[in-house]
């Protein structure tokens, strides 16, 4: 039930993403312009428009969802929001609360050799930046 | 007029093409690229947490150490580090917690003086459009040319300031300028997936093929762009897609500076034309009789 995801427990990763962030998410009113134009929502389980919701709920659900490590921070939806959110400080603040736990996605031994001798040298620095603890 | 420049750590390798196009094609039209004595990687993405200053110190202090030499302006051509140099410069002008803490970290006093300059601004605004055409030869004349943003030249549209962050038209200008045929399609400034490459194969190859189709659809024979992994992403990924769809047209995407080399008629060795995993010789063959 709703309710119960507002728990003491809930409104403390609220308030740490808030702060982390900088950005009020309650601002949202889940018009769904950041999802519509997201360079990731063919892969992502839960559009921007549903993470922000989860955020608004106080949901820790939020912070497992694989969508987050999809954001490439390309900034469109920050570009687009009509209430001013930078959504894409809000992803970052929920994949820096993980990484700083140390759980993180990119795994140098798992990017492919052939990948790996090939992709410029940007990729690999911005990659481990954001996706690595 | 001689500008400061800083290469970073893609455009001494994966992208010389970049790095020797821009010197040169730069170079061609009166302004000399001096690169930093000393230079560290820029960070390559601005930290998006706010508590998370260490993720601004290395360009703080390619910044400040700009600022110490006595320069106002400092050049650069990668996307990324144009985006991160340009932020970190905006939150040192703006951000007075940033500025302290970066500045007593560095032991500098650096407060965002240096202008961060894209040799796309610098054809525009110094060189102009007028002078590059008029230096132009005819040899580009009838090639149909797609421009190719991505994400880290335009946004954040007020701290980049550069150019309308949904509808971009300088490279377009320059394009035009040198006698070549613009091509508009619909995704100049979406993402190609960037880094995800990295972990997201399949998203990133969807990503790309819609941006190359789009192009190829409204008639481009070559796509240019400034920014090394879009570069990466639109050019080698086409080997791949071409393994699932045997029907795809391949397209050559170019440094917009090797595009600019090639106007100028310059010599090949500088143009690094020989890298790209779609060879773009074939389609410029027409333009460049020295190639032959």
């Amino acid at each position: 039930m709703a309710m119960e995801l507002s728990n003491k427990m809930s409104r403390g990763i609220i308030e740490r993403i808030k702060e982390i962030s900088g950005q009020d998410p309650h601002l949202c009113m889940q018009c769904g312009t950041c999802s519509a134009g997201c360079t990731g929502r063919e892969v992502m389980e839960l559009l921007p428009r549903q993470v922000m919701r989860l955020i608004q709920l106080g949901d820790a659900r939020v912070l497992h969802c694989r969508s987050i490590w999809v954001c490439s921070t390309c900034l469109l939806c920050t570009a687009r929001c009509p209430r001013g959110i930078d959504l894409a400080r809000l992803m970052e603040a929920l994949r820096v609360i993980n990484l700083r736990s140390g759980r993180e996605v990119l795994v140098a031994e798992k990017i492919p050799v052939e990948l790996l001798t090939r992709v410029p040298q940007m990729a690999l620095t911005s990659g481990m930046r954001k996706l690595s603890a | 007029m001689k500008i400061p420049y800083f290469p970073g750590c893609t455009l001494y390798n994966k992208a010389r093409g970049l790095d020797n196009s821009t010197r040169a094609s730069l170079a061609a039209l009166g302004v000399e690229l001096a690169e930093l004595p000393r230079w560290t990687c820029c960070g390559t993405v601005f930290p998006l947490a706010r508590d998370n200053y260490m993720g601004m110190v290395a360009a703080a202090r390619i910044l400040a150490g700009v600022a110490g030499e006595g320069e106002d302006r400092l050049l650069t051509v990668c996307s990324f580090c144009y985006n991160v140099l340009k932020r970190v410069n905006y939150e040192m002008q703006h951000n007075l917690e940033a500025r302290q803490k970066l500045n007593n970290y560095l032991e500098e006093n650096y407060t965002g003086e240096i202008q961060v300059v894209h040799p796309l601004e610098i054809c525009k605004e110094h060189v102009g459009f007028d002078a590059i055409r008029a230096r132009a030869g005819r040899n580009l004349k009838g090639l149909k040319v797609a421009c190719y943003y991505g994400c880290m030249l335009v946004r954040p549209a007020l701290e980049m300031g550069f150019d309308d962050p949904e509808n971009p038209t300088i490279m377009e200008e320059l394009v035009a300028a040198l006698g070549a045929e613009v091509v508009e399609y619909p995704h100049k400034t979406t993402c190609c997936g960037s880094y995800q490459v990295l972990h997201e194969n399949d998203l990133v190859m969807q990503r790309v093929q819609d941006i190359l189709n789009s192009a190829v659809a409204k008639g481009a024979e070559a796509i240019i762009t400034s920014c090394p992994l879009c570069q990466f992403n639109l050019d080698w990924l086409q080997e791949k897609i071409l393994e699932q769809d045997t029907g795809f047209r391949q397209i050559p995407v170019l440094y917009f500076t090797q595009l600019l080399g090639v106007a100028l008629e310059l010599p090949r060795e500088s143009l690094g034309l020989e890298q790209h995993y779609v060879d773009p010789r074939p389609l410029l063959l027409g333009a460049m009789p020295h190639l032959r």
